[in-house]
């Protein structure tokens, strides 16, 4: 190779400039802090700002901060500030693994507040685990999940179908169709979704899983006509639900008489395909951005005065805001130098407070948390209308489709 | 055949150079440990040392034999999950099915442990399954390839098309793989009595040997006369072929050995990170090797290495900086297109230019370092 003087001198400046921006932050870092110092508390913010997830989990950070912002202007914790790391794991279980990390033993933050995928989840447990901190996980999830480690603020599927499936059977018939993407979750939901249709004496005429971003529904719509099933019971996720609502309506289906009952489907999916696509269809959550409480007028009205007017809040965002406030309650509880992950799990265990659901209330036992099911339509203008509203609110069992197994306080046990 | 006589001193003298420092990077990397006693930190250099033996594994196939294995990652995955398979079948019981079956299989309604998931009971026969899995894949795979005469981009397709195919078969059959959550909630590796917990030095200490061993190994396969051919195929097939040597045959051996230092990565991977996911053979990463092995420069081992482990540590450090939040991502892009406009040879290149400018000074490198008595074994033992 001929090498210029040019070339080199070029070459040099270029690796200066990288290595300048990388070097720093590479080599010196700062270790070993103490947990509650200087009147600060550290907690790590982890929700994917890049990548395939990432404008669902940035409504899910823009949650956490909104509600760490209003703490601190309203004086703190006992008079110290909550002082937010925020980290991007781009979507990417690795990176979420490796910030995690950083989060918990670089940082020494008392606790992380993350995750929209079960995956992702599932990457950052070991080390909430070895290192004894606290992950605090606002989705709805398929449960079957007992970690010390984990405050699970979102629903478990006994929480979003013991009301909502004896309702449907209740008030469209007994033929439900199952249409999930292809993993644990939908997988899961299912389980328990076949167990209380065997219950109620109602039949399941066709199980059908596509891939994950999946988008292409016209052999399911075609399946769908043959088989004439009285509700569809989705748990498509993400794009997907978009493909098959629009797809849906193309192929001219009445959700008058075979509606679409979704676990998934959010403000956030109806903003994405239009309200036309949504209308008419069902969804079961503990939230709706239409729930009528003065918390919840005061959430709506802040996040969209903090962060734009346009912005939906839904029943993953509202888990993210409130799980916020629950840290704080526990950690008011503590003294300065008490303030360790375990004492505020401990803490945080039979806590309750007011959120925009509802009253809700942390289970000592499995630190999953007791919601407020709603069943809701979807309206052409996308927002839902609350048409069940629980009168009580319901107790979380991620292990409610496997009786001889039960989440307690020391862990889990077979019965 | 290789007589290096004939080798006039300078190319004696650089290779000279070239062994130390390779001897150099490694004494480093050990040395590390002595300085650092931070876990974390212990951990995330660990998983930037597995980055770069993955790509030096590249190297050798795309830099010396010209296979751009878009594929790589596949090798990656494949000793990434024989090594979560036993690990996974030595989890504490209650978070398991029947006769340890793994959770993933009981929410997927398997009842019994599928017969290719039996021998991974034992961890010895995981770890020759993570290295000979992926070698033998990629010498069908090159049997296929290259006694079809498939050269140049037609490789990189079909690499990069049995990868896609793998990811999707990983992620749709969940009963069996674990799907898109991957294996997850493993047992701690145990060898022979020592553990390797993630955050320990002893798993550095075992990172940094297998590459250590790899990359020396890879230099010295380089430096043989099959490594000679390698490069000539890569520059010009054709006359290889008519010199009568069999072009496929090194052909298969050259990206065969590459999968193995991959699937023996991939294993690594699994006991520093505590997990394997499907993302571990996917595109992205796959072509992020790619990437790592162009900015350190392709045509040196030791550069892919470190172009793996300066680009990890670079997007550690970048997305960790509150100023770069928010445009990570934008800065990474650019700092590539910088590369690729003013280092087409990758950093190594950038050294290959200085190590020149101080060889043209007569005497520069006079009275060479002891450590080139290795690399005459290595010739002595071509030469039989």
């Amino acid at each position: 190779m001929v090498m210029k003087r040019r070339d080199f001198i070029r070459g040099t400046a270029a690796l200066g400039a990288v290595s300048t921006i990388a070097a720093p932050q590479l080599w010196f870092k700062n270790s070993g802090l103490a947990r509650a110092q200087n009147g600060e508390i550290k907690v790590g913010v982890l929700f994917s700002l890049t990548g395939t997830t990432g404008i669902i989990e940035e409504s899910l950070n823009k949650a956490t901060i909104l509600a760490i912002e209003e703490i601190n202007a309203a004086g703190g914790i006992n008079g110290m500030q909550i002082v937010p790391v925020v980290e991007d794991p781009a979507s990417d279980p690795a990176t979420f693994a490796e910030k995690a990390r950083k989060l918990v033993m670089s940082d020494g933050c008392v606790s992380v507040f993350g995750s929209y995928t079960s995956a992702s989840r599932k990457a950052v447990l070991p080390v909430f685990e070895k290192r004894e901190n606290l992950y605090w996980y606002p989705t709805l999830y398929e449960g079957r999940e007992c970690s010390k480690n984990v405050i699970y603020t979102g629903a478990v599927p006994n929480q979003q179908q013991d009301e909502f499936i004896p309702w449907l059977v209740q008030n469209f018939g007994k033929k439900f169709f199952l249409i999930g993407s292809n993993y644990i979750y939908p997988q899961e939901e299912n389980n328990y979704c076949k167990k209380l249709l065997e219950g109620l004496g109602a039949e399941v005429v066709n199980e059908e899983y596509v891939p994950l971003g999946h988008s292409e529904f016209s052999s399911v719509i075609s399946k769908i006509k043959s088989t004439e099933p009285n509700v569809i019971f989705s748990t498509v996720v993400g794009d997907s639900v978009v493909a098959l609502h629009r797809q849906y309506l193309a192929a001219g289906l009445d959700p008058a008489k075979m509606p679409m009952a979704s676990l998934t489907t959010s403000e956030n999916e109806v903003a994405a395909m239009g309200g036309e696509a949504a209308a008419g269809h069902f969804t079961s959550a503990p939230y709706f951005m239409v729930h009528k409480s003065p918390e919840n007028e005061k959430f709506v009205s802040a996040y969209q005065a903090r962060w734009g007017a346009d912005k939906v809040t839904h029943f993953v965002s509202e888990p993210s805001y409130f799980q916020v406030y629950l840290f704080k309650q526990a950690v008011e509880k503590l003294a300065a130098s008490d303030i360790t992950p375990p004492t505020i799990r401990e803490a945080v265990k039979g806590a309750e407070m007011i959120a925009p659901q509802g009253k809700i209330r942390i289970e000592k036992d499995n630190l999953h948390t007791w919601l407020w099911p709603k069943i809701a339509v979807a309206k052409a203008d996308g927002q839902f209308e609350v048409l069940v509203d629980s009168k009580e609110w319901l107790a979380p069992d991620p292990y409610a489709a496997y009786p001889d197994q039960k989440c307690v306080e020391a862990g889990l046990t077979n019965i | 055949m290789f007589d290096s006589s004939a080798h006039a001193n300078p190319t004696r003298n650089r290779n000279r150079l070239q062994l130390a420092l390779y001897l150099a990077f490694c004494v480093a990397i050990f040395a590390v440990p002595l300085f650092i006693d931070d876990d974390f930190l212990l951990n995330r250099y660990a998983r930037y040392l597995v980055l770069g033996m993955v790509a030096m594994a590249l190297s050798l196939s795309w830099g010396y034999a010209g296979i751009l294995n878009l594929g790589q990652a596949l090798s990656f995955g494949l000793g990434s999950y024989a090594m979560a398979m036993t690990l996974k079948l030595k989890t504490v019981p209650i978070h398991t099915g029947p006769d340890g079956l793994p959770d993933f299989m009981v929410w997927n309604n398997v009842e019994t442990l599928p017969w290719f998931w039996v021998p991974y009971q034992s961890t010895a026969f995981a770890i020759f399954a993570g290295v000979a899995v992926p070698w033998a894949l990629a010498a069908i795979l090159g049997w296929f390839m290259f006694r079809g005469r498939i050269t140049g981009v037609f490789v990189a397709i079909i690499t990069l098309a049995i990868l896609v195919v793998a990811n999707l078969l990983v992620i749709d059959q969940q009963r069996y793989t674990g799907g898109f959550n991957g294996i997850t909630d493993l047992a701690q590796l145990e060898i022979l009595g020592l553990e390797f917990d993630a955050y320990s030095k002893s798993t550095y200490f075992l990172v940094a040997s297998c590459l250590s061993v790899c990359l020396l190994g890879a230099l010295a396969i380089t430096r043989s006369k099959a490594g000679l051919i390698f490069q000539a195929i890569r520059d010009q097939e054709e006359r290889v072929r008519f010199f009568g040597y069999d072009v496929a045959a090194y052909k298969i051996m050259a990206m065969s050995i590459s999968a193995a230092i991959a699937g023996l990565a991939g294993m690594l991977y699994t006991v520093v990170m505590e997990f394997a996911s499907p993302t571990f053979m996917d595109v992205p990463l796959s072509l992020s090797i790619v990437i790592w092995c162009a900015v350190g420069g392709r045509q040196s081992l030791l550069g892919a290495t470190i172009g793996a482990i300066v680009v990890a540590g670079m997007q550690g450090a970048l997305s960790e900086s509150e100023t770069f939040l928010d445009t990570w991502m934008l800065v990474m892009g650019l700092i590539f297109v910088l590369v690729v406009l003013f280092l087409p040879n990758g950093l190594a290149g950038l050294l290959d230019m200085a190590g020149r400018r101080l060889m043209r000074r007569p005497g520069a490198l006079a009275g060479g370092p002891a450590p080139a008595k290795g690399l005459s074994g290595q010739k002595a033992k071509d030469q039989t």
